[in-house]
């Protein structure tokens, strides 16, 4: 009993570093990475379905009906296992970006585009008693304000992308998860190293969520309590 | 200065304005009254164009839009709103933006004129409504007749040639419709031409050159406000004002 303790704190320590490690270099730099472009995505996809060109509208909702209807995991295995069949190879890496940013963008365009409805009709009418242009106005008046509105539904979006970054072990990344698996897989300790890995993206997603409360406070300086 | 001939607006299968005809020279302070849902609010809006009218015709200045005709663009309505200041029932404040970042915006941002020419005259509106102290401040920090005061240094920012109010102490706590009243009748006494729709009676018997009064999309009565209040002579407008009195 006290030999099998002993091999198991042994285990845990000596696996930590390397899962962690997997956790530094793959799934912070690619939660970053596709948060980011993912916002991006998401906001131009707003901004298209609140066009009033029809053909942006258009093309903005079927973006977002293709990539909300369709599971993660099947747009990554078609990206990475599928495209190879029509002589289009790339790395995990980009696959994982690639997947995460399409579906991310989907998801945030529509946070976003509830924020900028959520704004009153009276800051647009506002704007334009001034002279502003519908651009202007947007960019001036709605944005910053619906950016605060929307930030706990992206904090959200953020860190449930954190988790789901995991399934890219499924396309070959050797990210957090996989790490973990692949250590399990040789020592049989299944259940001590998953409950490791289960306690780094514990930590990650506490980290990220105390920085959430941080980027609302800095937002909401301006606003009634 | 003010020009409006035969404006008609419909909401749907309710006509709003029927046929409104109006001059307002420069000036002149004008004041609209009239029961709530009578198209008072509704022909203000139609000046600075946040309604577009179905016909008729609106000349602001050199201005002149005839609606029906001309397909109104967005270009067409930034170059027309151009001409009037629009104070808002509910301030309608940017509330990310301090008070004078509220005035600079539509100098520094419409007129792209530059911030420091921006931030100075916004102070001096700011110190003319009697705001001076609290340039630095964010919308949610001030009392309601201080968010009104900050949202007509903003109209005023743009050095409009008319101001339009839209019921701009309707919001207030009793105790502040003074501060704001008296701002108003300030401007009004320097000359600025003034389109107000207001239930302030005291505002139109004091600081009004005219008064009109608005019932069911129609003109009923225009005139002085002695002529209005005193030798009232449409049976409607009697009935207003004595509902008003009691």
């Amino acid at each position: 009993m006290v030999e099998r303790v002993s091999t198991v704190t042994h285990l845990l320590i000596s696996s930590f570093w390397p899962i962690l490690k997997a956790g530094l270099l793959i799934t912070i730099p690619l939660t970053l990475i596709t948060f980011i472009l993912g916002l991006i995505l998401g906001l131009l996809t707003a901004m298209a379905r609140l066009s009033r060109m029809k053909v942006l509208d258009f093309i903005a909702r079927f973006y977002v009906w293709i990539f909300r209807g369709t599971p993660l995991l099947v747009q990554l295995f078609i990206l990475f296992y599928g495209l190879p069949s029509i002589k289009v190879t790339i790395s995990p890496f980009t696959a994982a970006v690639i997947g995460f940013t399409l579906n991310m963008g989907a998801y945030n365009s529509e946070i976003i585009r509830a924020a900028i409805l959520s704004i009153d009709k009276g800051q647009w009418e506002a704007a334009y008693a001034i002279g502003m242009t519908k651009r202007q106005a947007m960019r001036r008046i709605i944005i910053p304000q619906a950016a605060r509105v929307s930030i706990p539904p992206l904090g959200n979006s953020f860190i449930g992308l954190v988790k789901d970054t995991s399934l890219a072990a499924t396309i070959t990344l050797t990210e957090l998860f996989q790490k973990g698996q692949q250590i399990a897989s040789v020592n049989y300790e299944p259940f001590w190293i998953y409950v490791e890995v289960a306690f780094i993206y514990l930590i990650f997603c506490t980290i990220l969520t105390y920085l959430q409360g941080y980027v609302e406070k800095r937002f909401e300086k301006h606003v009634a309590k | 200065m003010i020009r409006i001939d035969h404006l008609y607006k419909r909401f749907d299968e309710h006509e709003v304005l029927k046929g409104i005809s109006l001059n307002i020279d420069k000036g002149t302070t004008a004041v609209i009254i009239g029961p709530s849902g009578s198209g008072k609010t509704t022909f203000l809006r139609c000046l600075n164009l946040l309604e577009i009218p179905d016909s008729g015709t609106i000349e602001l200045g050199e201005d002149k839009l005839t609606f029906e005709d001309q397909k109104i663009t967005e270009k067409i309505k930034t170059r027309f709103r151009k001409h009037s200041g629009m104070v808002f029932q509910s301030y309608h404040l940017f509330p990310h933006k301090t008070a004078l970042e509220n005035v600079m915006e539509g100098p520094v941002i419409v007129q792209g004129k530059p911030k420091e020419e921006a931030r100075e005259t916004g102070i001096k509106l700011l110190g003319k409504v009697g705001l001076g102290a609290h340039a630095h401040k964010y919308p949610h920090q001030l009392s309601g007749g201080q968010q009104q005061r900050v949202g007509i240094a903003r109209a005023m920012a743009m050095g409009p040639e008319v101001l339009l109010f839209d019921e701009p102490t309707s919001a207030l706590d009793p105790e502040l419709v003074g501060d704001v009243l008296k701002v108003m009748k300030d401007l009004s006494e320097e000359g600025m031409t003034m389109v107000v729709v207001t239930h302030e009676m005291s505002f139109a018997r004091d600081a009004a050159d005219e008064v009109i009064f608005i019932d069911n999309g129609s003109i009923i009565e225009h005139g002085t406000p002695k002529e209005v209040f005193e030798h009232t002579k449409h049976e409607r407008t009697k009935q207003f004002l004595n509902r008003l009195e009691k």
